[in-house]
């Protein structure tokens, strides 16, 4: 006892400088480390590189010089064109335009063209006067008596602008055909603000030059690889978003029924059986029903939300539920695991246990599970889509390209092209989100630490 | 307290819940079913309005909902009788069951036993030989399987094998040969998915220290492997296995529709699509206890293989 | 858990695992049949009452047989070329001969003596008048009633339109079986001299046309009617003490309790008050052997109705032990026709034999037919290839023009009584114009949807009607015209596409269907510079938004019911429940009803032309292409033969084993 006391108390600095280096050593955090032991991993990396130029390239598609994913080119010799190195030139129909046969081809100097007489339309739109405020009101002829001059004159001014509005309203019109029938318009569908600049440059840089149509084309003349590198765009969101969806609430979902147990778990785990043995299918059906009333779709444009919104929601609602059941079972045999009790022992609270020590464990099966579910939900986007829900023609997806795969292979004749192209890129991606799954998984892997 | 009493408290408390989930299942499928637009005397050749009042009074459609559904659910629950099917009007609705599900089951073991089969070898063998050709080339054919869609899959089997080979019929149901085909495009996904879980769980097994204790004893890698890691890491597997067996059970309606199985795949989308509304319920009904005893198997197995578990 | 049990449990699993496997390998072998066919969809139902669409149609062929069935001339193989449509027509099958009134009213059928049911009854003339008068039943259901609204009082029988002055049947509550409406309870029959109805129900304003249907109907079950009382026939299970006598003024109602009068006589309760079926509706068994039918009106097609499935009749006895459905089964059907049911396995097949008693059996060929129930046009190619089955009724379009190479004759297509059509929805703004709808019309280039999208020789149609349908020319429509479309546009007020509302095609997901939309889609956005949108969407939700005019234009097709022109017009009547464009023209609808009632069938024919041009001129429906049927057939199937309709009678079919050895044929 005296020992003790004859020690000099640990002065303020002396904890604080001890609290410092702890917070140095947690200072290589979970996520440091794993990054540290990921970047070792070259399978991994490469992967993760495939996958962000995949991302680049599908947000970037607008600038490569490709054919137009939706122009159809409806003839015999077209149709199901095997894959083919022959030159292509942008095209698009306009038969109010075109003398000769063929189409007009698209290259800088037509949409400068374009662009001017559309300018023009402008100009001479800005050139009249504006709408003025009375002239309502000034219509509205009194019965005249007498006709005075200045009446006349009032009257022959009334004409006048009475003619101006009309060009006015003929002009916007004539604008408004121009916009629809502008090439940008004609050859992609429904263009964003972005993805208008980036054709406009595309046509800058490329011309009318593309790229042939190496992946064939389908049943209506259009080009395969067009449709691919637009269909990603769509498939790689929707897979992402819906997946991530469905991992935060499956993960925490699971982790927090197989945790807590007993009759949290059991009404939980009821609540995931009812939500699985639902047929979804009234559900989609359900949800289309209620979203194409019109009311209810301009309520939702105005607040933002998307058709495709409700569609990630969708999907992801449906797919955490098998998650959910992966990870309660995995919980469920780890939480009596010492590291556990030690976190408890020290005051870790229920939250803190369960997303710290429990969930990093079971990130190994959740990651597997993701790289699966991805595929799946690209696919089942194609079955949604058949229903009403998600992609519509002319917009393409992956999973509507490989859809088309079952009408193609015959024993008669296999379109090959229909459907390996489509589906080596979604091999591919799904290749590359496995190996990168597997390095995700060891290095996050808490047992693999400092080793 | 007297272990069986105890036995019987928790599968009794099972069997509450189980019907309790049923109730909930079966009255939200009712009334959303009633809430999506059609019905199942809608056709292409409108029926005239006179006609379809009688149709709707033949099947008491013409009662108020809450009537119909305190009529059905009384019958559905106490008779087991889901009435008469609305579409495939010959039949009541248990007897396109019993005659849809001997014909998915048979598919489905069979499928099962493949899958489980391929999968959990695969699986082991990549684990154990991590890294190696071996690893690679099943991981690639595990990832192929998910990545191809079934119906894609089917259609090249076709050709491959039923055209080039010759080896079994097209399609159609009624012999082994007929069997095989589809059961192998049933299972080639399910495969792949059990061999990544497998190789997964077995990976997180064979650093765990008791393996390495097993090692150290002397004892043979096989008996480890075998009788130590596996047992770990059946565990993911298991979990999974449980709604895949129900869903496999059920069926698959596109393999079905490819290979002219008469199973039970078809009936729960087509009852749907069709608004037959007294089989889609039967359906949602059989899907749903055929899920939840397998999860409750899956519960109970969960609680034989890992000692840490506790049934509760 | 104990340590054995954990122990034991491995090994347990792999037991059960065997057992199951064990059990799902067990597979009973099947003989083949002589002729397989893919069949289609399940069939709804085997019950000629009830049935509607072509696998049905197909079975019942099988099955039963009417007063007459639609046959090819003698030797027709001799007469037609193989890829000509052979002319069917309506041929003595359970009559021998009928004779048709001079004002084409009344049609008289002599049975022949031989019909025999397959329980070895003959087929009298009562069992058609009795099987007429089920599928009038109101309880009955038949989606097809409609097909017997022809006969005289058959529509009122079918809807229970009693007014007073009519003679009725009264069913009361004493049934054998409740749920089943044949055999019957009591009947009264007596004449209506008086109905009570009370104060019509306020039907809420802003009630659905369904919840106004529901309230009337509601209302009209409470009516009392007076009933004078004719005649009584009991059933043999009717233990009601009531005691009635003839000549009493009775008071029924069918829903008594409800009812706004009560009477101190009492208000007897009926299951149904109707029309007395013998009395009031044109059906009636002079004897055995003569049955006596009478029309509303002339009906120039009635024979080919006759031998339609809704005419077809069933066994009275058959129908009336087992009940509904429980008559269908295999066990039990009592049938006529040149086949009988061996067994039905649900979305398998059905297993037809040869039925020895039918009265032509001597010219049926075939011993033993499958009906298969495919639901994937990739499924019928890839049997008919591998030789699982001979005659394929579903072709994947996309892989005609492969099909046609390759399989050569095998192959067979030729023009049938289908339009294709898109719909377009009068209502909505912009599309409310006759020459939108013209403009649009003009600019769809169907020439190059039929030789590149449906490829199977379908012909661009120019009019509604297809060709082909005796002594009628189809109005002039108008060829693919772009110029001519725009000018018409801009007409309209639309120049160029500009301020016309987007436009939304809608269609129920098939491909076909998709790529037609698609290759519109393109076509209208080239040719007039408009924007259109698709919508996909499910059957039901499909046919749901056709009938509440949810969409602005929308795919549609339409099988003609018999061969006449009248079964593509008078669809187009602004009371008509096809019609679901919203389109009503006065003398379109005037011109239809002037043909119904017309005797001449020259003019007939001119009313029904001169309305077809009604409806091309204001052009509520784009017709796109007219249908050609397409069948895949081994060459070893004899006696098939193309037609208009599309049917091909069992009992014509026969295999020529040569060939087919021949042709090694693996089976």
């Amino acid at each position: 006892m005296s020992a003790v006391e004859t020690l000099p108390a640990p002065s303020r600095e002396r904890y604080q400088a001890l609290l410092g280096e702890a917070a140095q050593i947690r200072g290589i955090s979970l996520w440091k480390d794993a990054w540290r032991r990921l970047k070792k991993n070259w399978a991994a990396m490469g992967s993760l590189w495939f996958l962000c130029a995949l991302g680049l390239l599908a947000f970037f598609t607008p600038l490569l010089p490709l054919q137009s994913p939706q122009h159809q080119i409806s003839d015999a010799e077209h149709k199901y064109q095997p894959p083919s190195s022959e030159a292509v030139t942008l095209e698009y129909d306009d038969r109010e335009r075109r003398r000769l046969e063929q189409g007009i081809e698209l290259d800088k100097q037509e949409l400068r063209r374009v662009e001017k007489e559309i300018g023009e339309l402008h100009r001479r739109l800005d050139r009249l006067p504006p709408k003025p405020e009375g002239t309502k009101t000034a219509a509205k002829k009194k019965p005249a008596t007498v006709e005075t001059a200045a009446e006349k004159e009032r009257g022959a001014i009334e004409k006048e602008k009475a003619a101006k509005e009309k060009e006015k309203e003929a002009l916007k019109g004539q604008l408004e055909g121009k916009w629809l029938a502008h090439p940008l318009n004609r050859l992609w569908n429904n263009p964003g603000p972005l993805t208008w600049q980036l054709l406009k440059a595309r046509i800058a840089v490329f011309g009318k030059w593309s790229v042939p149509s190496l992946c064939g084309r389908d049943e209506l003349g259009r080009d395969v690889l067009a449709r691919i590198f637009w269909g990603a765009r769509v498939s790689i969101i929707v897979g992402l978003v819906a997946t991530l969806v469905s991992l935060a609430i499956g993960v925490s979902y699971g982790a927090v029924s197989g945790y807590l147990g007993g009759i949290v778990d059991t009404v939980m785990m009821r609540i995931v059986d009812i939500l699985y043995s639902i047929p979804f299918i009234f559900i989609v059906i359900f949800l289309i029903t209620i979203l194409s009333e019109d009311s209810i779709k301009a309520r939702l444009a105005r607040w933002g939300i998307d058709q495709i919104v409700i569609f990630y929601f969708v999907i992801g609602a449906i797919y955490w539920l098998t998650m959910a059941r992966v990870v309660r079972g995995q919980i469920i045999s780890l939480k009596h695991e010492q590291f556990v009790d030690a976190a408890r022992t020290i005051g870790a609270g229920t939250p803190r246990i369960v997303f710290r020590h429990l969930i990093p464990n079971v990130l190994g099966i959740v990651i597997v599970y993701l790289t699966l579910t991805i595929p799946s939900v690209m696919l089942f986007e194609a079955f949604l889509s058949f229903l009403g829900l998600g992609v519509q023609p002319p917009d393409v997806s992956w999973g509507l390209l490989m859809s088309e795969g079952l009408k193609v292979i015959t024993p008669l004749e296999i379109h090959w092209w229909l459907v390996v192209f489509p589906g080596v890129a979604l091999a591919l991606t799904l290749f590359a989100l496995n190996f990168l799954g597997d390095g995700l998984r060891d290095a996050l892997d808490p047992r693999m630490k400092n080793r | 307290m007297n272990p069986l009493v105890e036995t019987l408290l928790v599968v009794g408390k099972r069997l509450g819940w189980m019907l309790l989930t049923l109730w909930v299942v079966y009255t939200f499928s009712f009334f959303l079913m009633r809430a999506v637009p059609g019905g199942p005397f809608a056709s292409d050749k409108k029926v005239p309005p006179a006609i379809q009042r009688q149709l709707e009074a033949r099947y008491h459609m013409d009662e108020p909902l809450p009537m119909q559904y305190v009529r059905h659910l009384t019958n559905a629950a106490v008779f087991f009788d889901f009435g008469p099917s609305m579409r495939m009007e010959d039949y009541t609705v248990n007897e396109v069951i019993a005659q849809g599900f001997p014909v998915s089951a048979t598919l489905g073991i069979i499928a099962l036993v493949l899958a489980l089969l391929f999968g959990m070898t695969a699986g082991v063998i990549s684990a154990v030989r991590r890294n190696t050709i071996f690893d690679f080339g099943f991981m690639l054919l595990a990832t192929v399987g998910i990545a191809v869609p079934n119906f894609v899959l089917a259609s090249l089997s076709i050709i491959l094998i039923v055209f080039w080979l010759q080896l079994v019929p097209a399609a159609g149901w009624g012999s082994i040969q007929q069997a095989l085909l589809p059961a192998l495009c049933v299972a080639a996904p399910y495969a792949a998915y059990i061999a990544r879980l497998t190789r997964a769980g077995m990976l997180e097994v064979l650093n765990l220290d008791y393996i390495r204790t097993a090692y150290a004893k002397g004892l043979a890698p096989r008996t480890v492997i075998v009788k130590h890691a596996l047992r770990g890491a059946i565990l993911p597997v298991v979990s999974y296995i449980g709604p895949a067996t129900a869903g496999i059970l059920t069926g698959s309606l596109v393999l079905e529709r490819i290979f002219n199985v008469p199973g039970m795949g078809s009936f729960f989308i087509d009852a749907a699509m069709q608004r037959d509304y007294t089989l889609a319920l039967g359906m949602v009904v059989v899907y749903t206890a055929l899920l939840l005893v397998m999860n409750t198997l899956v519960d109970l197995s969960y609680a034989i293989i890992d000692p840490r578990v506790k049934m509760e | 858990m104990s340590h054995p049990v954990r122990k034991a449990f491995p090994w347990l699993a792999i037991a059960l695992g065997l057992a199951a496997l064990t059990w799902a390998l067990a597979f009973e072998r099947l003989p083949t049949a002589d002729f397989t066919y893919d069949n289609g969809n399940e069939i709804q139902t085997a019950d000629p009452a009830k049935a509607t669409g072509q696998p049905e149609h197909r079975v019942l062929n099988a099955l039963f047989e009417g007063l007459l069935r639609s046959m090819p001339p003698e030797r027709w193989q001799d007469k037609f070329a193989p890829g000509e449509n052979v002319p069917m027509t309506p041929e003595p099958a359970m009559a021998e001969r009928y004779e048709v009134s001079p004002d084409g009213l009344t049609y008289t059928f002599h049975l022949r003596k031989d019909a025999q049911w397959s329980n070895g009854e003959s087929v009298m003339a009562e069992d058609f008048a009795w099987s007429w008068r089920r599928t009038l039943h109101p309880e009955t259901a038949g989606k097809y009633a409609y097909q017997l609204y022809y006969l005289k009082g058959g529509e009122e029988y079918n809807t229970a339109h009693v007014d007073v002055g009519t003679e009725v049947e009264v069913e009361l509550p004493t049934r054998r079986d409740p749920l089943q409406p044949f055999p019957r309870g009591t009947l009264l029959l007596g004449k209506v001299e008086e109905i009570r109805k009370g104060a019509k129900p306020t039907v809420p304003a802003d009630a659905s046309d369904e919840q106004k249907e529901r309230i009337e109907a509601k209302w009209k079950d409470q009516w009392v009617y007076f009933v004078r009382l004719a005649s009584i026939r009991r059933s043999g299970w009717d233990r009601a003490r009531h005691r009635f006598r003839k000549g009493d003024l009775m008071a029924v109602s069918k829903d008594p309790e409800q009812s706004q009068f009560i009477y101190a006589g009492g208000t007897l309760r009926a299951l149904h008050i109707l029309p007395d079926f013998e009395s009031t509706v044109g059906v009636k068994a002079e004897s055995t052997q003569k049955l006596v039918v009478t029309l509303k009106a002339p009906t120039p097609f009635f024979n080919e109705l006759v031998a339609f499935y809704p005419y077809f009749p069933v066994n009275r006895r058959c129908v009336e032990d087992h009940g509904s459905p429980n008559w269908t089964k295999p066990e039990n059907m009592v049938c006529n026709g040149p086949f009988t049911m061996e067994f039905r396995r649900i979305r398998d097949r059905i297993r037809f034999v040869k039925n020895p008693l039918y009265w032509d059996a001597y010219n049926v060929r075939l011993e033993t037919v499958d009906a298969l129930v495919v639901r994937s046009e990739t499924t019928t190619l890839n049997m008919f290839l591998d030789d699982q089955i001979d005659w394929g009724t579903q072709i994947p379009v996309s892989m005609l023009p492969t099909i046609k190479k390759r399989l050569g004759t095998q192959f067979k297509t030729a023009p049938e009584l289908t339009v294709y059509f898109y719909r377009i929805n009068t209502t909505r703004p912009g599309l409310d114009n006759p020459l939108v709808r013209r403009a649009l019309n003009l600019a769809i280039d169907k020439k190059n949807i039929c030789d590149v999208v449906t490829q199977a020789g379908d012909m661009p149609a120019t009019a509604v009607v297809p060709p082909g349908l005796p002594g009628y020319t189809s109005a002039t429509g108008s060829e693919f015209n772009p110029e001519a479309a725009r000018k018409l546009l801009e007409e309209a007020g639309y120049p160029g596409g500009q301020g016309l509302p987007e436009v939304e095609i809608m269609y129920n997901d098939l491909d076909i269907h998709k790529t037609i939309a698609e290759r519109v889609q393109q076509l209208w956005r080239e040719n007039l510079g408009i924007k259109t949108r698709l919508r996909g969407i499910e059957w039901n939700s499909y046919l749901s938004a056709q009938d509440k005019l949810d969409y602005s234009v929308c795919r549609a097709g339409w099988v003609g019911d018999y061969p006449d022109p009248n079964t593509f017009l008078d669809m187009w009547t602004s009371t008509s429940g096809q019609n679901q464009t919203g389109w009503k023209s006065k003398p379109f609808d005037q011109l239809i009803a002037e043909a119904g009632r017309e005797d001449d069938p020259q003019k007939r024919l001119q009313m029904l032309h001169d309305a077809e041009q009604i409806l091309l001129d204001e052009s509520p429906i784009l017709p796109i292409y007219w249908r050609v049927s397409k069948n895949l057939v081994k060459p070893h199937v004899q006696g098939w033969f193309l037609n208009a309709q599309d049917t091909h009678p069992l009992n014509l079919i026969w295999i020529d084993k040569h060939v087919r050895d021949a042709a090694g044929v693996r089976r």
